[in-house]
């Protein structure tokens, strides 16, 4: 009988053992959102997540660098049929609602609004250092800034989230409710961050007053609100904090990071998504050396409006059998040299966006690109175009004529001085100097929708106007709204 | 240039051949020592006193020894009298024990009377056992005899068409690929697959236990036969018993079995070949191929798919005594794949014991430890179905030629060491004791271990284009990866049975307590630029995660931490009483209360009530002058059964630290942290109600049996995760899990046996099917915000699925296509996408706004079949037998998924053969093009999922008895076997049977390994 009582213990002491303890399972090695951010090096973490997403994939306009594709710049690229349904629908607008890689971008910038929320939300909360508690805040705003005008710009009104947790149903604010938003997020980063030059040299790359100043000189620009443009892109020249680098393809290039020339710019390490960036990855040259997918590829017209022996022509074109750092391009296997159309007209030429040329030995060293979001010649430029706006030509040329100088590297014979004063002559110079100085950066399509040209340049493309200015929003974001959100027109 | 990897052989193999030797010897030994013996023997068959049938497993002693033998299938033994012994003691469950005296006798017959109050024999259901007649539940058995049929890794493949109501579904060919099994349809949006109980123990799955040594599998599936598994039964519940000691006697049963057999693919897909290709090419860009005639035509299904071996060995030994019970097996499997690169071998280990330690106390353990390794090659099937054929796998010198966009699959295959090894132990030890005769205390403590390491390395190799430049195809360094998963469960069960009869009452209860905790780890490596490719270097380095070129730490080279499915703990109580009066009457009544980490305190505790009640008509006065009815009973059960298999942190809001930001120059990182997706902690149980009527008859003398069900399971509060709105910041793809989902599923099942002989062939043929309506009832609920949940992500991202109220779990979704545009007119007349042009596929305008856009996209097909079916016919004369199973479905789609993503130039099926080329020429194919508007998803690419298939076909020969006696062994039967000999099906894909363990991607033929024909032989023999 023995053995049964030693059953029958078991059995009772079992019921005893306390049951809601047992059951108490906390989520292992990860913090729970109650607990942070609860201390200074939590609110430094949690400022950092925020300028994580300008990395992501996603962010780059939802993978692909389909802002130039859009535009009289780019090509899709590639072979002639990779991404046939990720980028070609871009190259001649043939995009729907439901196109891949709306909803990415989409996505992406909220998440990096979100990520600015829960500091601008809890940060103030924590006890610590208080100007390093401002710069974080304004740090935040800054971003919140960037992320809030990618999607107003793209998308139109959108729904303004300002808080950590906001409602699942939210309809749209209208383009004027995310504006105010997100100049008044800029203005507080212009009032609150440091300037450049005030940041240790390891820590640049943080949002600082003069990058807020041409974002939101940015902003105003692609408003027509030319007085803002013009006070805020002097005052980034006036400050002193930037020039232009002496060659240009530094401008862009590895040896330019964090140089003088760099407003803003997202910082990237040449590894796999932790620390890299596949925005140049995306773009870079396919085949060999293979350093990438190849999109974006400069378009027959690109080549055709630089002026004749700009030197910039060839530091933005990676053609086939240049060489660069030593590295023969050959170029795809699968990619044509050349294209023709049915008339024997040369309509593509397997070429590489020179701008997000890495050096390094394979397709990840690609990722450490860093994408310069502002440089001094656009904010030069935006001066320019502000002050011819603001009848001021002369002093316009001053800051044209400063870009081209650069362009010239000393060479009397090419790339003359403008001395154009005709406000409407002028400003088609600008433009076009906006154009070869920016190419493949990304400006150029929102450059034709703000100057109302796009119909013109793009129409044969396949742009409608009064459609097309917009993105529209993506189809499963109207799906997920169960109502909530309205389409853009026409989409 | 070439890496040739062999599978690195187990050392467990070396053991097991010397293992087999040294058992083989003692089989002999004892073969001689026992023929030499001066003997007379008795042989006989029993019988049930009141039906004249034959009984199998009824043991037999000889009186004074503790040596005996029990009948086999036919109710037939034979045993060994030495000088002396004349009696034989005959015993069996629920029947009267009987002494007969042999003397002088070869061949007898005994016939065995039942005892009075316990007639039936008793079926095992959760936590005990009732009387046959007592079961109110809906349960179906496969035998041991079933689960040989098929040539096949798991156990569970042996229930396809078997047991009514459940539908078994292979997910892929590939060696040690599991199958989806599905229990009366699909309830939840969640992990649709039952649970196992093997020998007590609670898991996931069956993938360790070698077929050979199951006695038997019992799938429950009804409210009252699972509801005593509380939150683990909603999917259905499959009791998995094995073997275990037999016969008395101190003579050991040892029992030998192998198989072996050949694998091959069972058909081709249909494709272009090279000159068609070409012609299609040119016509898509013209110039592609100067001469379509003199380009290379490669067939890449013959280049890739090869004939394969499959072998399955097994030796066990078995006895049984007064003091105890023993049975130990060592099994040996191994498949190689029909693509190179691709195998999976296991070794099983089995003991199970039991130790009789008074009369009323024993003990015993279930155990079973599988090591096992597994080669995966690389999804090859993809690139074999997309590879142009106008391009050779070699160059003239013998390397690689380059494959565009997809890779030359012979190097992928080639190149690829990615293995999987690892060992699984499971096993319980129990007592229990039994208190003046009619209560049982049972503790059962069991383990589920697994260790699993993943290693996975891949050489630098460049394909090199013609021109002698680097292809896409190429690595520049060498890679390793390792990973290790731990798993550790460990299950105490409490229980007490109570059995007693007063006068015409009869109870039958049990009560419990159970609690379960359940852990697991995972730690990943990776490294690149190993020192060198031989296998004797897969080890990562710390130097092998730094990227050399860079001088930077590969940050994402190490993670640690749990396996979210597999993190939490649960307590249950459980209790269940069946009453019967009268042998007439039956009432089950379970209660079951789950307490699960999963869920935050206050929905932490869920109860799972069932009620059901059996009549058997049989008994009542007025059947009695029905002679030809021996069973008939009528069973109604209702009950809630819950369903928790998510992840174990769904509830908390979490933070993300593995982020990092990049800052300074030069660039450097900097640890970030920020919020991951929201939790949800209102999470609580999801409910399975479910009721069922069913109606047993047995008629004809036992000839005919039958069993018909309807059964209606309604699930709620459906655990889904569901898309939240981008602007909540989650980020792209994120979904937050909420109670926010029913589905409904319901039909008839029946199975019917009929049983009977013509002369000497004696035959039976076995029908099993069953009906499903699955329908989504809501979506959303109050909490959640999709109306729909969209799944069946296709490589490209894009989603074919819907789950919409009125519709089944999955629908197909997507265009409607309407012929094709026959010329300028028809286009200018018709609204159309912007990209459609002459000779492409007219789409319906079905929301009929006057244009076509996503919101035309609808329901275009289901994957859920409306029926199931199995047809098992056997026969056999004198000593041969055979069998042929066939097994099917009818009514579901297959959604032809590889054909969709297209995004380069590749080959083509057939039917593009027959493409537009112009005003009338084709209204179904179009233009031809490599991808795009043709492809975006419509129900152009939905095809007929019905088939028939000859699953298992078999003969068999036994020895007769004269030679066994002779070599005094007591069973020999040798067979041909073939496997998935023959199907009939419309579908174009390798095979019909596209399942899929995401219930929203189901049916969807994403390019999945083919399942292979088998053709095998073996033998099996007892001693």
């Amino acid at each position: 009988m023995s053995t049964k009582k030693t059953i029958l213990i078991l059995s009772i002491s079992l019921i005893l053992i306390s049951c809601e303890g047992f059951l108490d399972v906390r989520p292992q090695s990860e913090l729970t959102q109650e607990a942070f951010p609860t201390s200074a090096s939590d609110a430094l973490q949690a400022t950092n997540a925020v300028y994580s997403t300008l990395r992501s994939w996603h962010y780059h306009s939802g993978g692909f660098p389909v802002l130039d594709v859009m535009s009289d710049d780019g090509l899709k690229g590639s072979n002639p049929d990779d991404g046939s349904t990720s980028m070609a629908p871009f190259e001649d607008f043939s995009f729907a609602a439901t196109q891949t890689g709306l909803d990415r971008w989409w996505n992406a910038l909220y998440e990096g609004i979100r990520r600015a929320n829960i500091v601008i939300e809890k940060v103030p909360e924590i006890e610590m250092d208080e100007t390093l508690k401002t710069r974080y805040i304004a740090e935040a705003r800054f971003l919140r800034g960037i992320y809030y005008f990618d999607l107003v710009r793209a998308f139109g009104g959108v729904p303004l989230v300002t808080t950590i947790n906001p409602d699942l149903k939210l309809e749209r604010s209208t383009a004027e409710e995310i504006y105010t938003l997100l100049e008044a997020d800029l203005q507080f980063a212009i009032d609150n961050l440091p300037l450049k030059s005030e940041y240790s040299v390891d820590q640049l790359g943080r949002g600082t007053k003069g990058a807020a100043q041409a974002l939101k000189a940015r902003v105003h620009l692609f408003k027509g609100e030319f007085d803002e443009v013009e006070t805020l892109s002097l005052a980034v020249i006036n400050s002193n904090e930037y020039d232009l680098e002496d060659v240009f393809i530094d401008a862009n290039g590895v040896n330019g990071e964090h140089g003088v020339e760099s407003v803003f710019e997202i910082g990237a390490i040449a590894s796999g998504s932790p620390e890299g960036n596949q925005y140049a990855n995306t773009q870079g040259v396919r085949g060999t050396p293979n350093r990438g997918w190849g999109f974006n590829r400069p378009s027959m017209d690109l080549r055709a409006t630089f002026e004749t022996d700009d030197p910039r022509f060839e530091d933005t074109i990676i053609e086939l059998g240049e060489v660069l750092d030593g590295i023969t391009i050959l170029g795809d296997g699968s990619t044509p040299d050349e294209t023709r159309d049915e008339g024997g007209n040369l309509i593509e030429i397997e070429s590489y966006n020179q701008k997000v040329w890495y050096p390094g030995t394979n397709t990840t060293t690609q990722w450490g690109h860093n994408r310069r979001l502002v440089r001094f010649a656009d904010v030069l430029l935006m001066a320019a175009e502000a002050l011819n706006e603001n009848d001021q030509p002369v002093q316009a040329l001053v800051y044209l004529n400063r870009v081209r100088e650069r362009a010239r590297q000393g060479d009397g014979s090419i790339l003359p001085d403008i001395a154009e004063t005709d406000k409407d002559l002028l400003r088609d110079i600008i433009l076009h100097e906006r154009r070869v100085e920016l190419a493949l950066e990304g400006h150029r399509f929102w450059d034709l929708v703000r100057t109302g040209r796009a119909p013109e340049v793009l129409g044969p493309l396949g742009f409608i106007e009064g459609k097309h200015e917009f993105f529209p929003i993506p189809q499963s974001e109207i799906d997920l709204s169960q109502g909530s959100l309205e389409q853009n027109d026409m989409w | 240039m070439k890496y040739i990897q062999t599978i690195k052989p187990l050392p467990g193999k070396a053991i097991l051949k010397a293992l087999g030797v040294a058992l083989l010897s003692i089989v002999f030994v004892s073969f001689f020592s026992v023929a030499s013996q001066a003997q007379t023997q008795v042989s006989g068959t029993v019988y049930d006193a009141e039906t004249m049938e034959t009984l199998p497993g009824v043991n037999i002693v000889i009186k004074g020894t503790s040596r005996g033998t029990s009948t086999n299938v036919d109710g037939y033994f034979t045993l060994r009298l030495n000088e002396g012994e004349n009696i034989l003691v005959f015993s069996f469950l629920g029947f009267q024990t009987k002494e007969v005296d042999v003397t002088g006798q070869s061949e007898i017959t005994v016939e065995l009377e039942t005892v009075v109050g316990t007639l039936d024999e008793l079926v095992v259901i959760g936590y005990g056992a009732v009387r046959k007649r007592d079961v109110t539940g809906s349960i179906g058995r496969v035998s041991s005899e079933d689960l040989g049929k098929v040539t096949s890794l798991n156990a569970e493949q042996s229930l396809q068409g078997k047991v009514s109501g459940v539908q078994i579904t292979t997910t892929s060919g590939a060696p040690g690929a599991s199958a989806a099994v599905r229990i009366r349809g699909v309830g939840t949006f969640n992990n649709s697959s039952p649970i196992y109980v093997v020998d007590g123990v609670i898991i996931d799955d069956i993938s360790f236990l070698n077929p050979g040594d199951i006695e038997s599998m019992e799938v429950l599936k009804d409210a009252s036969a699972t509801a005593i598994y509380g939150s683990r039964g909603a999917n259905g519940v499959v009791l998995v018993q094995t073997r275990s000691g037999s016969g008395i006697g101190d003579r050991p049963q040892i029992f030998v079995s192998s198989e072996s057999g050949i694998q091959q693919l069972e058909k081709k897909i249909d494709l272009l070949n090279g000159r068609q290709f070409a012609i299609i090419a040119n016509e898509i860009r013209s110039g592609s191929y100067n001469n379509v005639d003199a380009v290379p035509d490669t067939d890449w299904q013959d280049e890739v798919f090869r004939t394969a071996l499959i072998q399955n060995h097994q030796i066990s030994v078995s006895g049984a005594s007064e003091r105890g019970d023993y049975y130990i097996s060592l099994g040996y499997f191994q498949q190689e794949g029909i693509i190179e690169s691709s195998e999976y071998e296991r070794i099983s280990l089995k003991l199970n014991n039991t130790y009789k330690i008074s009369k009323d106390f024993k003990v015993g353990n279930n155990i079973t430890v599988s090591p096992y390794t597994q080669r995966i090659a690389p999804n090859a099937t993809f690139a074999v179905y997309r590879a142009q054929p106008v391009l050779e796998p070699f160059y003239d010198d013998g390397s690689y030629g380059v494959v565009f966009n997809v890779g030359n699959p012979l190097a992928s295959i080639d190149f690829s060491n990615n293995y999987n090894r690892g060992v699984r132990a499971v096993g319980n030890v129990y007592a229990e004791g039994i208190i003046a005769n009619t209560l049982l205390l049972k503790t059962s403590f069991g383990i589920d271990g697994a260790i699993n390491r993943a290693e996975n390395f891949t050489p630098a190799f460049t394909i090199f284009n013609p021109d002698g430049t680097a292809s896409q195809q190429n690595n520049d360094f060498s890679d390793i990866f390792k990973g290790e998963t731990y798993n550790y469960t460990w299950l105490w069960e409490n229980t007490a049975n109570y059995i007693q009869d007063f006068g015409k009452h009869s109870v039958n209860a049990v009560a419990g307590l159970t609690m379960q905790q359940t852990r697991s780890e995972i730690i990943r490596l990776s490294g690149e630029n190993v020192i060198r490719d031989g296998e004797d270097f897969w080890y990562v380095l710390p130097s092998y995660i730094v990227d050399e070129a860079n001088n930077i730490n590969q940050l994402n080279s190490i993670f640690n931490g749990v396996d979210a499915g597999q993190y939490y703990n649960m307590i249950s109580f459980l209790g269940r009483v069946v009453y019967s009066y009268d042998d007439k009457y039956t009432t089950t009544i379970t209660m079951r209360r789950d307490g699960s980490s999963k869920f935050a305190e206050e929905n932490r505790w869920g109860y799972f009530p069932s009620f059901a009640l059996g009549w058997n008509i049989d008994r009542e006065k007025f059947m009695e002058e029905v002679s030809f009815i021996s069973n008939l009973k009528l069973r109604a059960s209702w009950g809630i059964i819950g369903n928790e298999k998510i992840t174990y942190y769904d509830r908390f809001s979490r933070v993300n630290s593995g982020l990092l930001a990049v800052f300074g120059s030069p660039d450097a990182s900097y640890i970030a942290a920020t919020y991951g997706k929201s939790g949800n902690e209102d999470l609580k149980w999801e409910t399975t109600t479910q009721t069922d009527i069913g109606l047993e008859m047995t008629v004809f003398e036992g000839r005919l049996s039958a069993e018909l069900d309807y059964y209606n399971r309604e699930t709620d509060d459906i655990l889904v995760e569901l898309s939240t709105p981008g602007h909540l910041g989650n980020g792209q793809g994120q979904r937050i899990r909420y109670n926010a989902a029913s589905v409904v599923n319901r039909g008839i099942e029946f199975s019917m046996g009929w049983e009977d002989n013509i002369g000497e062939v004696g035959y039976e043929i076995d029908v099993v099917g069953n009906t499903i309506h699955n329908e989504v009832l809501a979506i959303g609920g109050n909490s959640g915000i999709d109306s729909v949940l969209f799944g069946g992500a296709l490589a490209n991202g894009q989603l074919v699925t819907q789950s919409r109220v009125g519709l089944p779990i999955g629908a197909f979704y997507g265009y409607v296509t309407d012929g094709i545009f026959q010329n300028q007119a028809e286009l200018d007349a018709y609204p159309h996408l912007s990209q459609a042009d002459v000779g492409d596929l007219r789409f319906v305008d079905t929301n009929g706004d006057g244009r076509i856009n996503g919101d035309d996209r609808t329901y275009i097909g289901s994957p859920t079949p409306d029926l199931v079916f199995g047809a098992n016919f056997s026969l056999n004369f004198r000593n041969w037998d055979m069998s042929f199973d066939f097994q099917g479905q009818y009514g579901n789609e297959i959604f032809n998924g590889k054909n969709v993503v297209r995004p380069d130039p590749y080959n083509f099926e057939q039917h593009v053969w027959n493409r537009w080329t112009g005003e009338g020429t084709s209204n179904s194919e179009p233009r031809p093009s490599y991808g795009g508007y043709n492809f975006l998803p419509s129900d152009r690419f939905i095809q007929d999922g019905s088939y028939i298939r000859l699953r298992s076909l078999i003969l068999g020969y036994s020895l007769p008895t004269s030679l066994l006696e002779r070599l005094d062994i007591d069973r020999a039967r040798f067979y041909i076997k073939a496997t998935n000999l023959l199907t009939w099906a419309k579908y174009t894909g390798y095979t019909p049977e596209i399942g899929s363990g995401n219930v929203l991607s189901n049916g969807i033929d994403t390019g999945i390994y083919p399942i292979p024909r088998v053709i095998s032989i073996g033998f099996n023999t007892t001693f």
